[in-house]
């Protein structure tokens, strides 16, 4: 991965930094926050080389940075939120509501790779694998909600129409996001009360979801209840990381 | 003529934690992110470090010295010690300026 990683600097940056990088590269686990840092510091190193960076960095330049993250988690939420009382509230076939939680996961993704750092030096597997989960989700999310678009309501692929793998990546997503919760709390990289706060959320959205396909109508506000707990603890994780992130430097015009 | 770091735009406040850093001697990259990560209680990508890196020896505000086992330290320049003393006293006199207004004595 390492070897990757460095091929996608340009040359004449490997040339002077390849050998030392490579090395700091390899002395601790790389986590989804590192592997995103690296890439936001390739694509930093082309523009630079090229003098697109030299003037106006405070526009192009990409630190990966828990505020990043933090804000990314807590946007995502919130368009998860939307998407999903939308679909509820209006659950006609063509509302926006699928668009907002597609888009929502998305950012979900980079929140929780913005705010992995520390958890994956201590669990790099565990992080991964909630990394992972949500990545490929997203992925089985996006390929159902194109096959809703194109064939509404038709069996697709063995007999399956483009709504169970929009609710199988969805439910990914979920799953993902406990065990990320897990891996927050028991690092305490971050405060511990939006870990727990997103894992019983998501342990309640998953639970709300297998309740309401055996349970009938007036367990409604239970599986609403549940699907929005998910949502607000990473929404709660997110403002807690943006406060941890406060700016070292209040002064200068180009500190933002 | 002290050159302000925030002329490194998004890289200004990476560029200050280093410079502190090195501040008490030379040290390699993965040195610099433990200290600054111990230090802040934040975390520095490598991306970010060695994004910031470039663009301080670029300056002349630090430079890399040979490598041990394939980590080059890097320490301060005599510009890179009067800039960030200058940025800290900048930051120093602005937080006063702000903890007067809060009617707070600094510690």
């Amino acid at each position: 991965m390492i070897a990757l990683l460095l091929r996608l600097y340009p040359a004449r940056w490997r040339t002077r930094y390849g050998d030392e990088f490579a090395t700091l590269l390899g002395e601790r686990p790389l986590g989804p926050f590192d592997v995103a840092d690296v890439l936001l510091g390739a694509l930093d190193a082309h523009l630079h080389l090229r003098g697109l960076g030299s003037y106006s960095e405070h526009r192009r330049g990409f630190p990966m940075s828990l505020r990043l993250g933090g804000f990314a988690a807590t946007v995502g939420g919130a368009l998860w939120m939307t998407g999903f009382l939308w679909s509820f509230l209006d659950p006609a076939d063509e509302d926006p509501g699928f668009a907002f939680a597609l888009v929502g996961s998305i950012a979900l993704l980079i929140g929780l790779a913005g705010l992995s750092a520390f958890q994956a030096r201590r669990h790099p597997v565990l992080v991964w694998a909630a990394f992972a989960l949500p990545a490929i989700g997203g992925a089985v999310m996006t390929f159902g909600l194109f096959m809703m678009a194109v064939y509404p309501d038709q069996p697709i692929v063995g007999g399956v129409s483009g709504w169970y793998f929009f609710i199988l990546g969805l439910l990914a997503i979920i799953a993902g996001s406990i065990l990320f919760a897990v891996a927050t709390y028991r690092t305490g990289a971050l405060p511990r009360s939006g870990a727990l706060l997103l894992g019983i959320g998501s342990a309640l959205a998953l639970l709300s979801f297998f309740g309401s396909s055996t349970i009938g109508g007036p367990a409604a506000a239970v599986f609403v209840a549940g699907f929005l707990a998910f949502p607000v603890g990473w929404i709660v994780m997110g403002l807690q990381a943006i406060r941890l992130d406060r700016p070292v430097m209040a002064t200068g015009a180009g500190a933002a | 003529m002290v050159t302000p770091l925030p002329e490194l735009g998004r890289f200004a406040e990476p560029a200050l934690l280093i410079l502190v850093s090195l501040s008490d001697g030379p040290k390699h990259g993965y040195a610099i992110m433990a200290d600054v990560e111990q230090g802040t209680g934040r975390p520095m990508g490598p991306g970010t470090l060695y994004a910031a890196l470039a663009r301080l020896e670029e300056r002349g505000f630090i430079e890399a010295l040979p490598p041990v086992d394939r980590r080059r330290p890097y320490r301060l320049t005599a510009l890179g010690a009067t800039t960030v003393a200058e940025q800290l006293r900048e930051l120093s006199a602005f937080a006063e300026l702000g903890l007067r207004r809060l009617g707070q004595a600094p510690r």
